[in-house]
């Protein structure tokens, strides 16, 4: 995660958006979180799925679904999938 | 039958060294402590890794007349991790912590193979033989993942073994497969440190190679989706968790009183036996209330220990019971609580015991010794009779203020507890809370298997370590409210003598002696070391309104609460009584001090109210808090924070009363 790639889209925090979304994960400005969350499957370029909204949120990364409070997620910046309506 | 897939490039014929103790890893939720279950029954045991508070468990397997070690280590994701958990495996993995394992069995889970092949890829670079246990493999099939295990297994170049731990599927195979020579790692295979973005990457394309199904980057898994819109929703959520807590918080308060009023009757009945058999004498005494009564007082606690962890250990196995920490982690982080310590708060108010116990289930070791420190201002059961006689004493006839009273009381331990944690959090504990990052597993049928022996393993676990403590701290207690004897009072002697003169009629016989035997208790207590110590204490708690009796209730108390009624009730009446009815009440109104002031005016009987609530009254508490830290410093540090808040609030309570007017 040290030198994530250029995003198509602008990345935004994981926070602002919706519940169904479909994003890439483009860094983690959170450096305490970082280990962890790449230890649960969450490393840069992960497709992944915002399946509740809110504090806390829900994404499911392949098939492991993570709880995150919104401490965690508001670090998250994603690049939304353009075909996932978010 | 299942079949171990045998790796590329080994001989059949060769003959590797024989394999006596092997290590099973994982990520934790896939099964790893169900495998060990399966593989070790009842035999195991649970003990510490040696100067760490993270628990292990060993346990032997017979395969073909050869014993096996079977150690299961702590569930891990990955290897570089900064973790104890992962610090302790590598020490392991590496024989820094004692001689290394001949065999690792790494247990995936079959419907998230991406994930926890790098944890295998990590293995495969650290130890030299390897098996994998492809476990769930079942759950897998129901939800559409197919993965071709042999082909992972000429992949990786080990034996893998698909498991279905639950049934015990596949364990002979797996046990079996361990004897099988090692074989060359996968050429593509990242070399070990290497970064894990390349890990992952390999792990994803090998995942990719062998899985068929299920695994896209947002596949739905509809009944997981539909429960957890449910059990993680704001209101209906919460009223689920009410609902699930509240039962397990009644079978804890309710339905353990069974059994455990059951062991104090049996060993009532013990002491009884030994009364009859030993002559009378301080032998008798010692074997009859010092031993037999410091028995019972610790295994009187396994009921509660032993049901609790039965209880989330299937609630955990569900899949429930990080939901539960999900909900309750926006309300308890205000206080830099995780969510995961609602079960022990709440089990604390059960008993302080199995709620330190169950911090077990804290991930974070920082967040955990937060939960332990605080955990006993939650009002346990032993305060109740103390609540109901004080709250009594001071609303003798209003009966509503008496229950406000009461449960101001809870409130009160409560309000404290949580704001403890937010000044432990933000002076004595190290670092800042960790904001939540919890897997949610899938859900599952738990198993009663593995809850039944999770819940004999905390029990033998609490007798042979923290038990035998408190048998001592019982007995050295007893020793204290009972020794020295004392002269029985002249007019005890008095009472004696006329009950023994001729012509008396029984029944006054009777009535003689029991009014001699009640002076010869009050003075035997008064004249304990015990009630020595109160009378030498006296002084330091006058400021709080209390008396020697009242210190002396104090002292006997601090093995744990409910005794300060029977004390308060010896010295009032000379009668050990522990169930408070209005005869006690009465007796214990009735009290005096030297100078004839009644012992619990209003102001005296609320300061003593408010100190119970945050006194840190349990010796068996401070024993358990030592060996779940693994240091005397937080039970130090427990006892010192309690008993002083309590000591500062009551004081501040019985002077503002007195100010007001309240005598």
């Amino acid at each position: 995660m040290s030198s994530p790639s250029r995003p198509a889209a602008p990345a935004v925090p994981l926070t602002a958006m919706p519940a169904g979304a479909i994003a890439t994960l483009h860094e983690v400005r959170d450096p305490e979180a970082r280990p962890v969350l790449r230890a649960l499957g969450l490393l840069d370029a992960s497709r992944l799925r915002l399946c509740k909204a809110g504090d806390p949120c829900i994404v499911q990364v392949r098939t492991t679904r993570i709880g995150l409070s919104r401490a965690v997620a508001e670090h998250l910046f994603v690049v939304p999938d353009s075909t996932s309506g978010a | 039958m299942t079949t171990a897939v045998l790796p590329a490039g080994t001989r059949a014929e060769a003959t590797p060294p024989a394999v006596r103790r092997i290590a099973l890893i994982g990520n934790p939720n896939t099964g790893k402590t169900t495998l060990f279950n399966a593989l070790c029954g009842a035999r195991a045991k649970t003990s510490n890794f040696p100067g760490t508070t993270t628990s292990v468990r060993t346990g032997h397997r017979e395969h073909r007349g050869v014993t096996l070690d079977v150690l299961d280590l702590p569930g891990v994701y990955d290897l570089d991790v900064a973790s104890p958990e992962t610090e302790i495996a590598r020490g392991v993995l590496d024989g820094a912590r004692g001689a290394p394992p001949d065999a690792v069995v790494v247990i995936v889970d079959a419907c998230n193979l991406g994930r926890n092949l790098v944890l295998v890829g990590q293995l495969l670079a650290h130890v030299p033989r390897l098996v994998v246990a492809l476990n769930m493999i079942d759950l897998a099939g129901r939800r559409g993942v197919v993965v071709d295990a042999d082909a992972l297994g000429r992949r990786l170049g080990v034996a893998v073994v698909p498991t279905v731990a639950r049934s015990g599927q596949g364990l002979d195979t797996l046990v079996g497969a361990l004897q099988m020579p090692p074989a060359a790692h996968p050429t593509d295979l990242p070399p070990r440190g290497a970064d894990a973005e390349r890990l992952a990457a390999w792990a994803a394309a090998v995942a990719g190679e062998v899985t068929r199904g299920g695994d896209a980057a947002h596949a739905h898994d509809a009944p997981t989706e539909r429960l957890d819109a449910l059990l993680t929703h704001p209101v209906w959520g919460l009223m689920t968790f009410v609902a699930i807590m509240g039962a397990l918080f009644w079978i804890l308060f309710a339905l353990a009183t069974v059994p455990m009023d059951l062991i104090e009757a049996t060993f009532a009945q013990l002491g009884t036996l030994v009364d009859r058999t030993f002559p009378d004498g301080p032998v008798r005494d010692l074997v009859s209330q010092g031993i037999v009564g410091g028995i019972a007082g610790t295994v009187v606690f396994l009921p509660q220990i032993c049901l609790l962890f039965f209880l989330i250990t299937l609630l955990e196995d569900t899949g429930y019971l990080a939901r539960a920490a999900f909900v309750m982690d926006r309300h308890l982080s205000r206080f830099g609580l995780p969510g995961h310590a609602f079960v022990p708060l709440l089990t604390s108010h059960a008993c302080a015991l199995p709620g330190i116990m169950s911090t077990r289930l804290i991930p974070d070791r920082r967040d955990r010794l937060a939960t332990i420190l605080i955990a006993p201002f939650m009002s346990c059961s032993a305060r109740l009779p103390v609540y109901v006689l004080l709250t009594t004493l001071l609303f003798a006839d209003r009966p509503g203020l008496a229950g406000l009273a009461f449960a101001g009381c809870y409130l009160l331990g409560a309000v404290a507890a949580l704001v403890t944690a937010k000044v432990f959090g933000s002076t004595i504990l190290k670092g800042r809370a960790r904001p939540m990052i919890l897997e949610l597993p899938s859900y599952k049928t738990p198993s009663l298997k593995n809850a039944l022996l999770t819940a004999k393993d905390q029990g033998v676990s609490f007798l042979t370590t923290a038990g035998t403590v408190i048998v001592a701290i019982c007995i050295v207690m007893w020793w204290l409210s009972a020794y020295p004897r004392v002269e029985p009072p002249a007019r005890a002697v008095e009472l004696r003598a006329a009950a023994a003169a001729p012509g008396v009629a029984p029944d006054q016989v009777e009535a003689l002696g029991a009014e001699a035997d009640a002076l010869e208790a009050k003075a035997s207590q008064a004249g304990s070391f015990a009630g020595r110590i109160g009378h030498v204490m006296a002084p330091v708690f006058e400021p709080l309104g209390f008396d020697w009796q009242l210190t002396v209730g104090v002292l006997t108390s601090f093995l744990a609460r409910e005794v300060f009624v029977s004390t308060m009730s010896v010295l009032a009446s000379g009668q050990a009584e522990t169930e408070v009815d209005e005869g006690v009440v009465d007796r214990i109104r009735g009290m005096t001090r030297d100078d004839g002031r009644p012992v619990f005016t209003p102001a005296t009987a609320a300061a003593a109210l408010v100190f119970f609530v945050l006194a840190m009254q349990c010796l068996p508490t401070l024993t358990v808090t030592r060996k779940e830290t693994g240091s005397m410093k937080y039970a130090a540090l427990q006892l010192a924070y309690m008993s002083g808040l309590a000591y500062v609030a009551a004081f501040v309570l019985h002077q503002a009363l007195r100010a007001a007017g309240v005598a």
